[in-house]
Parts: C-alpha cells; structure tokens; sequence
C-alpha cells in the first residue's frame, strides 16, 4: 500500500470530522449490560435529550419500520425495537443530521433502501426485521464519512464518475484504494454496532463475503440494488449495480415475489417522501427561526 | 397515481389511498371522487398530502414519460445480463407508464 492509501485510511478510521457520538450512546450501553436496567429508566435517559426522543419517534413511526399503530412514547420504542435497534438509531441521527442538510440525494437512497430492508425482512421472516431496515438506513455511512473527511478527493470521486463513467464505488478503489462499504464497517465496528450491522454494512456489494450475516448481507445487498432500479440512486452513478449470484438465489424470490415486493415499496416509499419532505421543511424553519 | 398537496386537490379527482388525519383515522377512502367540501375537510384537517389517481398536477420541471423510461433504460443498461434485473425492469416501466394514465 503506498502512503497516500495510508493516510486516506488513517484519516478515515479516526473520523475526526464526523459529530462526535452523543454521550448519551456511552451511558446507554453501560445501562444496556447491566441486567437490571429496566425500559423506564433508558427511557428516561433518552428522554432528557428532547430533540433526540423526538427524531427517534419520528423514525420509530416512519414507514420503513411500518408498525400499524403509531409509538407515542419512548419505552414503547424501546420495547418494540430492542436496545441494539435504538442504539444504531442515535448513532444515525446524528449522522443524519448531516446527510439531510449536505446530501439529500443520500438520504433519500438510504430512506428508501430501508424500506425495501423492511419489506424483504418481513416476507422473508427473518427474526429482527427492525435490525435489518435499521443496517439499510445506515449502508452507505462510509459515503458520509468519506465526504467529511476527504473533501478534496470527493471532488475528484465525482470527477472520476463522470469522467469515466464508473460507479462511485469503482471510483473510490481506483483513486482511495479503499470503498465506501469498507470504511463503513471500521465505523460501524468503533461504535459498537452489533456484528449484525458491521457485516452487512460491510459487505452490501460483496454479501459472499459475509461469514455470519450472510442473509442480511444479502438483503441489503438486494435492497440497494432495487432502490437504485426505482430511480433513487446517488450522484453521476446512476447505474443498477450487478447481482451477487449467490445472495440472489439465498434471497429464493419468485417473479410473484418481485411484483409484490415493488408494489408494496412504491406504496411506502409515498410515506417516506412524505417524511423527508416534513424534514426538510422543519430544517428551513430551525434556519430560519 | 401521484402524490400532491392537499391544496392542489380538487374537484373531480379520484383518491388512489385513503386520506387519514393526523390521529389516523380514516377522512375518506381510497377511490373516492372528490368533492369541494370533502377538499375543504382534509384542508382544515390538517392533512398535507393526499394521493390521487392517474397525473392530473404538471409539476414544473418534471420529467415527461419518456424521459423517465430513457432514465431507467439507462439505469439497467449494465445489468442487461443479469435475467432477475430485467424482470424488475420490465416491472418499473410497466409501473410507470401505469401510472402516468389518465394524465
């Protein structure tokens, strides 16, 4: 590896640039080992910080984790969702809070993603569909944490896509020597994320490599491929990426399957839009005001 | 089906979803024509959006049909392999030429 590949990484696993993680994650996960914790009292944490209670609601009743009624309190969410849910939720909030002032093409990809997660997990029946919508919300914070590092290269990423019309991800190995799902796992990894997130986060273009994860991998793998399908991609890299075989075949979807599954995303990706534009209109107000 | 503004709703129009408001409960249903006063309810009742059948709103700047199936054909083009994306494929252009009717 030549020197520059080196400082690229070395400045992107200490991420300096990036919010620092809310205290509040430290203290929760020190309550979350210890068996007598109750639900009310990590409520009552949360609940201190008012914004943030708030933006966990508001993602708790969003569409991608489609509970039929709406959570109106924290305990609840807590209940319903399972503290490692919870915890990967603070983390994106406040990386959100960045990708929806400087990204929205981003988080719209990342919305979306998410609910295609949600859609796949519950069809698929896998045992905590909420920790895989919550892996789809956060696949691409490699991207975010590369743009806040390494703002001069990003400008060249973006040139090299269009230039030579390659994916981002291409791009980024060409001239990083390193990919946003990579940088992505580092992160997941030193906020203490379950494995269930590091790996598919990790993996979500190469889900065979997944050693543990493999299904999840695979459904984040899947659900960015058919989000980008829909039209919500992200920069000059507007092409569907190729299939993994094998997640493919994992997956074991029938035609039936994908017409349900498309008919079912459109459906909530009209909540979503919904959502993202309440965001956007509550962020010109807090500018404004 | 599209989705507008409560406020660009109007006579005529025939809802693709139920309305809810804000608590949830159902204002009408999906495949309701509406009528002014229904139009007026789901204003004062706070509810922003509501989703319609066919394309009645031009929205400024937005793409015309074909430019979306040039989109998607271009978004597929290096897939073109790959049997299961042309499926989805052939599924959103069906969907979007659908959903442009009666436009």
């Amino acid at each position: 590896m030549d020197t520059k590949q080196a400082d690229f990484r070395k400045a992107l696993r200490e991420v300096k640039n990036l919010p620092t993680l809310p205290g509040i994650i430290s203290k929760l996960t020190r309550m979350a080992e210890d068996p007598d914790t109750t639900t009310e009292q990590m409520g009552k944490v949360i609940s201190k910080d008012h914004i943030l209670a708030a933006k966990l609601l508001k993602l708790v009743n969003s569409a991608f984790y489609g509970f039929p009624q709406k959570i109106s309190s924290l305990n609840s969410a807590i209940i319903l969702l399972g503290f490692n849910v919870i915890k990967s939720l603070i983390i994106s909030s406040s990386i959100f809070e960045l990708m929806e002032s400087q990204d929205m093409e981003l988080w719209e990809h990342s919305l979306g993603c998410a609910v295609v997660c949600s859609v796949l997990a519950k069809r698929l029946e896998v045992s905590d569909p909420e920790e895989v919508s919550t892996a789809g919300l956060i696949h691409d914070i490699g991207k975010v944490a590369i743009k806040m590092e390494l703002r001069r290269e990003c400008e060249a990423l973006g040139q090299l896509v269009r230039e030579k019309e390659i994916s981002m991800l291409a791009a980024e190995r060409e001239l990083l020597g390193l990919d946003h799902a990579e940088v992505g796992g580092w992160l997941a990894k030193s906020w203490n994320l379950p494995p269930k997130l590091v790996e598919s986060i990790a993996c979500h273009h190469n889900p065979t490599d997944a050693k543990d994860e493999k299904l999840t991998a695979a459904i984040i793998h899947f659900s960015d491929i058919l989000i980008r399908g829909l039209g919500y991609g992200h920069g000059d890299d507007v092409w569907v990426p190729p299939l993994s075989k094998s997640a493919w075949e994992m997956l074991n979807l029938s035609a039936q399957d994908i017409d349900e599954i498309i008919e079912q995303v459109e459906e909530k990706l009209w909540d979503v839009k919904g959502f993202s534009l309440e965001i956007q209109s509550e962020l010109e107000r807090s500018v404004t005001s | 089906m599209q989705q507008i503004l409560s406020l660009q709703a109007a006579e005529g129009m025939v809802l693709a979803k139920d309305v809810n408001t804000p608590d949830g409960r159902i204002l009408c249903g999906k495949g309701t024509t509406l009528t002014a006063s229904m139009i007026d309810r789901i204003i004062k009742m706070e509810v922003g959006y509501v989703t319609v059948e066919g394309h009645p709103v031009q929205v400024e700047g937005e793409k015309s049909l074909e430019q979306e199936l040039a989109d998607i054909e271009k978004r597929f083009s290096r897939v073109k392999h790959v049997p299961p994306l042309m499926y989805i494929k052939k599924k959103i252009m069906q969907r979007t030429v659908a959903g442009r009717k009666g436009a």
